[in-house]
């Protein structure tokens, strides 16, 4: 019992990053309805600007916010250059885009910083805590990885529901005709939702570099991940995505703890599978993914 | 002649005719061209396989999907495991060969296709592209959670060309194999084989033991084998795998262990390889593995044409534009896009099948999410809905890296610039094609004929 429980906890953190991930996919979809499969091909790109600032200046916190900056103006770009104009065009054609920008984007940094997996530094200590005379299966890392992760859904929860900006951006997502007729700047704001989504991707990119190694493909399987927690939590949900992407991660380390970390892709796969048989708008959706 | 084209079946033997004078064709530059562009004629045919089943599925259907590369998987894995685990189909007395095990992965194709429409048939747009996407990465790694039956990382080696067991199969990893050479010592040369020069081939004719009546079981002329090698010891074959060409080089000498045969040897459809006839030229792996290639994604082609101009094609269509419509019309959307996944992951995993006999080897990472994506590349810039397209698809899928390598060679470019520069190239011409031309190649010439005959006819 105490084994399941220490596999649990160890699920956290790495179920906090598929949260964020998940969430950056719920803000462009939310804002655009398009899920960006480039999202992660983003936050790698941050990623590897992130690790070439901090060994310029050796600092994981301007790293960081050179991370956040790079990930809301790539956003910006990529909605403002491809998902735009696409928009007008069938669904087919945005997913199609998105990968585009997902190849263009990892042969890129290939291009740049190589194909080769590269370490990134560990800013704080990543071993057990020892606390009450035994050894928690949880690190200082991990709950700085939890706490970022607690930040931004409390920031963005505020934003939603506190200001002017939020209550644009829920009006679009909820039907951008009426809310362009009362006077919301739709355009503006479903750039703005992508930049938002960027910077999130971002961090999650950054906070997870540390405990995986960084190479050009090495964020693909976290977006199998994501895009697993945010169909199950509804695809629309903000709490949705945050709820199951730890639910996932969680999943995740209780079977990577019992058989196999290989067997992670294939039980999320499974879970995506059975989500979608079963209920397909999601635990927390509203709106429907069948069509006919 | 219109009145014979009305004619039950006139159409199937247009298209058959058409695809039987394609394959003459391709037959004939596959006879007259050198090795490396054999090789790369093979991939050509192998990406137009898997492709006529994505222009099925995403362009008539509509359905986005990532999960052909997996579906390759599958058939390639089908056939690497039958052909190297059973030497008879099993509770028959039939030996294996090489169409066999096609049949097999085209069987599995059905099998996975139907498992995995049943699920997507009722998921739109991004639902469908993430499940797929799942499937591209999650089924690969199937293979490294079952090392015992899947090979694990390392994958499994073939040989081939299987069904003949002529050749000494020089199996790389990587595909990159494009000359394969004979072995050129002379030590083990039997003393009497004065007839034959270092490295040839030993066949009945150049035998050296001048007395034709000692080959009985062997044709004038035919290669001889380890296997169809008329001595009486089969130790005497140790040296020598089962199935290898002998060569004056590899000839066994006694007194070596003898060693199990666990390959069967029954001989492929002459169509398909280079027979038996080749031997004064030698037999050239590239060729055959293009021979297969070009014969697999002729007879694909000619179903995927009927199912594209008939009557399915239609129903395809008129789900795509209109689900509600076409179920108006009595039509199953459903039921359709079911079909269309069924039909693509048939010629996906008869593509497999393909590749690993190119690449004499099968394993995950010869089918990650960069062979999905590369599919999808491929019709997206030749045209999502046409057949013609996914042969344009699959042309520019081989030869724009080769053509980024010339440049990179002339400009000296740094190989990691290179190694990456056909991908980025292939991810902005697919967000430009998106963008600006919809149609992809074909697509867009169609257009632009349609116009300029549209122009000519007003003015005249």
């Amino acid at each position: 019992m105490t084994q399941f429980l220490d596999y649990v906890l160890g699920g956290i953190g790495s179920g906090a990053i598929i949260a964020l991930m998940a969430l950056a996919l719920v803000l462009t979809w939310r804002a655009t309805r398009v899920v960006n499969f480039a999202q992660v091909g983003q936050a790698m790109f941050t990623t590897f600007i992130a690790l070439s600032i901090q060994t310029l200046t050796g600092s994981w916190f301007i790293a960081l916010i050179g991370a956040i900056v790079a990930g809301a103006i790539l956003g910006v770009i990529v909605q403002y250059l491809v998902l735009r104009p696409v928009k007008r065009m069938d669904t087919s054609g945005a997913i199609i885009a998105t990968f585009g920008v997902l190849i263009a984007l990892q042969a890129a940094a290939g291009m740049i910083w190589g194909g080769d997996s590269q370490a990134y530094p560990q800013p704080f200590s990543n071993t057990a805590i020892s606390l009450f005379g035994r050894e928690w299966p949880l690190s200082v890392y991990d709950l700085v990885v939890i706490g970022f992760a607690g930040v931004l859904v409390v920031g963005l929860t505020l934003l939603f529901t506190r200001t002017s900006l939020g209550l644009s951006m829920r009006a679009t997502a909820f039907n951008p005709e009426v809310a362009r007729l009362s006077g919301v700047r739709v355009g503006r704001t479903l750039t703005i939702g992508w930049a938002l989504a960027g910077v999130v991707g971002a961090v999650a990119g950054v906070l997870v570099a540390p405990t995986s190694a960084i190479s050009p493909n090495s964020f693909d399987i976290l977006l199998v991940f994501a895009f697993t927690a945010a169909v199950i939590g509804g695809l629309d949900s903000l709490i949705g995505a945050v709820a199951l992407g730890i639910g996932t991660g969680l999943i995740l380390s209780v079977v990577s703890g019992y058989s196999d970390s290989s067997n992670a892709p294939v039980v999320a796969l499974v879970l995506l599978a059975l989500n979608l048989a079963i209920k397909p708008e999601g635990i927390f959706g509203h709106n429907s993914a069948r069509s006919v | 002649m219109r009145d014979l084209m009305r004619l039950p079946g006139a159409r199937l033997i247009q298209h058959a005719l058409l695809a039987f004078a394609a394959w003459a064709v391709l037959m004939w530059v596959n006879g007259s061209v050198d090795e490396l562009t054999n090789y790369y004629l093979a991939l050509i045919a192998m990406y137009a396989t898997a492709m006529f089943g994505m222009v099925i599925l995403v362009g008539l259907s509509g359905q986005v999907s990532l999960g052909n590369g997996a579906l390759m998987a599958i058939g390639g894995y089908i056939f690497a495991l039958t052909t190297l685990n059973w030497q008879y189909i099993p509770l028959t007395s039939i030996p294996m060969n090489g169409v066999w095990a096609m049949l097999f992965a085209a069987i599995g194709g059905v099998v996975f296709g139907l498992v995995i429409g049943l699920l997507g048939a009722r998921l739109t747009g991004p639902y469908l592209a993430g499940l797929t996407l799942g499937i591209a990465v999650g089924i690969p790694a199937i293979a490294n959670r079952f090392p015992g039956l899947f090979g694990g990382e390392t994958g499994l080696q073939l040989t081939v060309p299987y069904p003949d067991g002529g050749y000494p199969a020089v199996a790389e990893a990587s595909g990159e194999q494009f000359v394969t050479e004979l072995p050129t010592s002379q030590d083990a040369l039997p003393s009497a084989g004065a007839s034959a020069g270092a490295g040839d081939l030993l066949t009945s004719d150049n035998f050296p033991s001048g007395d034709a009546s000692a080959l009985p079981s062997v044709a004038p002329g035919d290669l001889l084998t380890a296997d169809n090698f008329p001595s009486a010891d089969p130790s005497a074959m140790a040296s020598v795998a089962p199935g290898d060409l002998l060569t004056v080089d590899n000839f066994p000498s006694a007194g070596a262990t003898p060693e199990a045969s666990s390959l069967d040897v029954s001989v492929l459809d002459p169509s398909t390889g280079t027979g038996t006839d080749g031997v004064d030229l030698g037999f050239v792996l590239e060729r055959w593995e293009a021979s297969l290639a070009i014969a697999v994604a002729c007879i694909v082609g000619f179903i995927a044409l009927n199912l594209v101009r008939g009557r399915q094609g239609r129903v395809w269509r008129a789900v795509r534009d209109d689900p509600v419509a076409a179920a108006v019309s009595g039509i199953s959307p459903a039921g359709s896009k079911v079909t269309a996944f069924m039909v693509s992951s048939v010629f996906a995993s008869l593509a497999g099948a393909v590749f690993v006999q190119i690449l004499a080897y099968v394993g995950p990472g010869a089918f990650g999410l960069g062979l999905s994506l590369s599919l999808l590349v491929g019709i997206v810039l030749g045209g999502r809905s046409s057949l013609v397209g996914a042969v344009i698809g699959a042309v520019l899928l081989v030869w724009l890296p080769e053509f980024v390598l010339g440049l990179a060679g002339d400009r000296g470019w740094d190989e990691q610039v290179t190694n990456n520069a056909p991908n980025l190239i292939y991810g902005l011409l697919v967000v430009l094609v998106v963008l600006v031309a919809p149609g992809g190649i074909v697509g867009t010439l169609q257009a632009l004929v349609g116009r300029i005959f549209k122009r000519t006819a007003r003015s005249g």
